[in-house]
């Protein structure tokens, strides 16, 4: 979708290139996180998709289209844009701002109105209440929020983001962030994405282009990134706890073992040779009337010569196919227990994670990547 | 700003604006009515302040107008990129002849336009440039860059950035100039009177010179609560601009 060949940026009063012999191929439908220190290029890399700044050498392709052939504005109409500072302009309204592109594009009224409240919906602000208002009766989230609005209004292909929550408090930036990947599992737009914080990079990016003065360090998927550093600027900038972090990226339906049932009409000593033959430790005990009742142990079944109903534990609080694990490590913690239950929906489960099972995850993912993939 | 506020505002300025015109009605009736003697009697009458009210209106509202003509759109090509270099350059040529003493500048130009409103408008002109091109310029380079990079980046022209996000956003500022320029002017139009161009100025050199205090005093308070209605009024158009 986007391709970089060869592309230099050099300015006049600086000896060293700004952006250094770039190659570059950011695929349709994915975030592209642009990522590195104050002074990368990584900004200068974003702005020259959309001309705001013109690459000395070198050429740039957006559809195959070589961009220095499109007119400037023709071209940044078709890509959205989204910086820091929000840019909204502080004397319109929130419909006004929105309506930003496709006033450019000549849009009938009808169309504009409809396609601004469209978009207020999208971001969760209720049209009645912001649609008149103006920037500056915003939080800093809404603001941003509609900051993506104005840029997605004409629903171009392409998104520009420049930072767009580092100005945000880490609740509110988290939260738009994950408002944000829900949405782009919607509209699947290709997405280059600015920013300086690793962390966000690894939870946003499909793929992250590491960058330092100027050059591409290291390019590849957040897996391979955390598990196979190029050099040491790039272990640098993951920080210590790369494994840690590893645990954002696996979901728990990726690692979670299947868990067998049985009756709770069979005695404990059936139960006990089930769990040998299938080399498990917990199994689930369901009854025909009630469903699922609850589970029994390795452990608590050596120990007691009772029956199965006695011996019943609850399955608990339980986690999601998606919750990643260092969510699911944060919710053992809090439950005192190396176990948990992973459910999918209400009073069904389906599947088991143990503390073991994440050791084993992560300590895999140092050695090579192809376990989670 | 809540609508509560804003309408109590606008009701203090409507009461204070009554009260400076009441004024300046009420002293202008007492002189007339009630004449010191004779020779003011024979100087003042309500048409000839009247004519000296417009007189003095006609000067500042044409100096005022053409500053704002020239003021305005140097002020906005000199923050276009090619020309911002020149920026501080011309400001501080307009700087210059903002220091010259008004007198001066009103007799120098009766050197080659001769005498009469003409010379006192040219004067009053190059007087008010630069508080108007000053404005302009700090408006328009106060605009956050992050506005204008937003604009720029989703694909707006130049011109369209200039009418549609630069100019409404500097609007308060320019107005401001405007309206220091206008109340200053009110004030040095007096000057007017000295090359024959008129204007309540006149009233000034007439009291001086019949020994009247009556006349003397109607010429110097109709500018100067002119001068303060102006004040009051651009106040109220500036603060409906701000956002």
């Amino acid at each position: 979708m986007i391709r970089f060949e060869k592309v230099v940026k050099k300015y006049n009063y600086q000896d060293k290139a700004a952006v250094d012999n770039l190659d570059l191929h950011i695929n349709k439908g994915e975030i592209c996180m642009l990522v590195g220190p104050s002074g990368c290029g990584k900004t200068t890399t974003m702005k020259m998709i959309n001309k705001l700044i013109k690459a000395t050498t070198g050429k740039i392709y957006i559809n195959e289209m070589d961009i220095e052939k499109v007119d400037p504005i023709k071209l940044r109409l078709d890509i959205g844009y989204v910086i820091q500072d929000t840019g909204l302009f502080p004397h319109m309204t929130i419909a006004e701002n929105i309506a930003t592109v496709p006033m450019e594009k000549g849009w009938d009224r009808n169309k504009i109105r409809h396609r601004v409240d469209e978009l207020l919906e999208l971001m969760e602000l209720d049209p009645e209440i912001y649609r008149d208002k103006k920037p500056k009766d915003l939080s800093g989230g809404q603001r941003q929020r509609v900051g993506v609005a104005r840029a997605l209004a004409a629903d171009p292909p392409i998104m520009l983001m420049d930072e767009p929550f580092g100005a945000l408090d880490p609740i509110t930036r988290g939260k738009l962030q994950d408002e944000f990947l829900r949405l782009q599992e919607k509209i699947g737009k290709t997405i280059v994405f600015v920013t300086h914080d690793m962390d966000e990079a690894i939870k946003m990016g499909d793929k992250i282009a590491v960058m330092r003065d100027g050059k591409l360090v290291q390019f590849g998927t957040p897996n391979e990134i955390l598990s196979n550093p190029a050099d040491e600027f790039v272990s640098e900038l993951i920080g210590g706890n790369g494994s840690l972090k590893i645990m954002n990226l696996i979901k728990c339906k990726d690692i979670m073992r299947s868990i067998p049932n049985i009756d709770v009409d069979n005695s404990v000593d059936e139960a006990m040779k089930l769990l040998l033959k299938l080399g498990v430790r917990n199994i689930l005990v369901t009854d025909k009337g009630q469903g699922l009742l609850g589970y029994v142990n390795y452990d608590s079944l050596a120990n007691h010569k009772a029956t199965l109903k006695e011996l019943l534990k609850p399955i608990g609080e339980t986690v999601t196919p998606k919750t990643t694990l260092q969510d699911t490590l944060s919710k053992m913690f809090s439950l005192g227990r190396k176990t948990v239950f992973v459910s999918g929906s209400r009073g069904r489960v389906d599947g088991i994670i143990t503390m073991d099972d994440l050791l084993k995850a992560v300590s895999d993912n140092d050695q090579s990547s192809d376990i989670i993939a | 700003m809540t609508k509560a506020q804003t309408s109590s505002l606008r009701l203090r300025d409507v009461l204070s604006i009554l009260f400076i015109i009441s004024i300046g009605v009420a002293f202008s009736i007492y002189v007339v009515q009630y004449p010191q003697d004779r020779i003011v009697e024979r100087f003042i009458s309500y048409s000839k302040i009247i004519n000296a009210i417009l007189q003095h209106l006609y000067i500042v509202a044409i100096s005022s107008a053409l500053a704002l003509l020239t003021s305005v759109p140097l002020g906005i090509i000199l923050t276009r990129p090619r020309f911002k270099k020149y920026s501080t350059k011309v400001l501080t040529v307009v700087n210059i002849g903002q220091t010259i003493p008004s007198l001066a500048i009103v007799a120098l130009f009766v050197g080659f336009l001769g005498i009469g409103s003409k010379t006192a408008i040219l004067a009053l002109w190059i007087y008010s440039l630069l508080p108007i091109l000053n404005n302009t310029l700090v408006g328009i380079l106060s605009v956050e860059p992050s506005v204008i990079e937003a604009a720029r980046g989703m694909g707006m022209p130049t011109k369209r950035i200039l009418y549609k996000i630069e100019l409404p956003l500097a609007l308060p500022i320019i107005i401001a100039g405007i309206r220091t320029a206008v109340t200053i002017n009110i004030g040095t139009a007096i000057l007017a009177a000295f090359v024959g161009g008129g204007g309540l100025g006149d009233l000034i050199i007439s009291g001086n010179n019949v020994s009247r205090w009556q006349i003397l005093m109607l010429g110097a308070t109709l500018p100067a609560l002119m001068a303060i209605l102006a004040d009051i009024v651009f106040g109220v158009v500036e603060r409906r601009t701000i956002i």
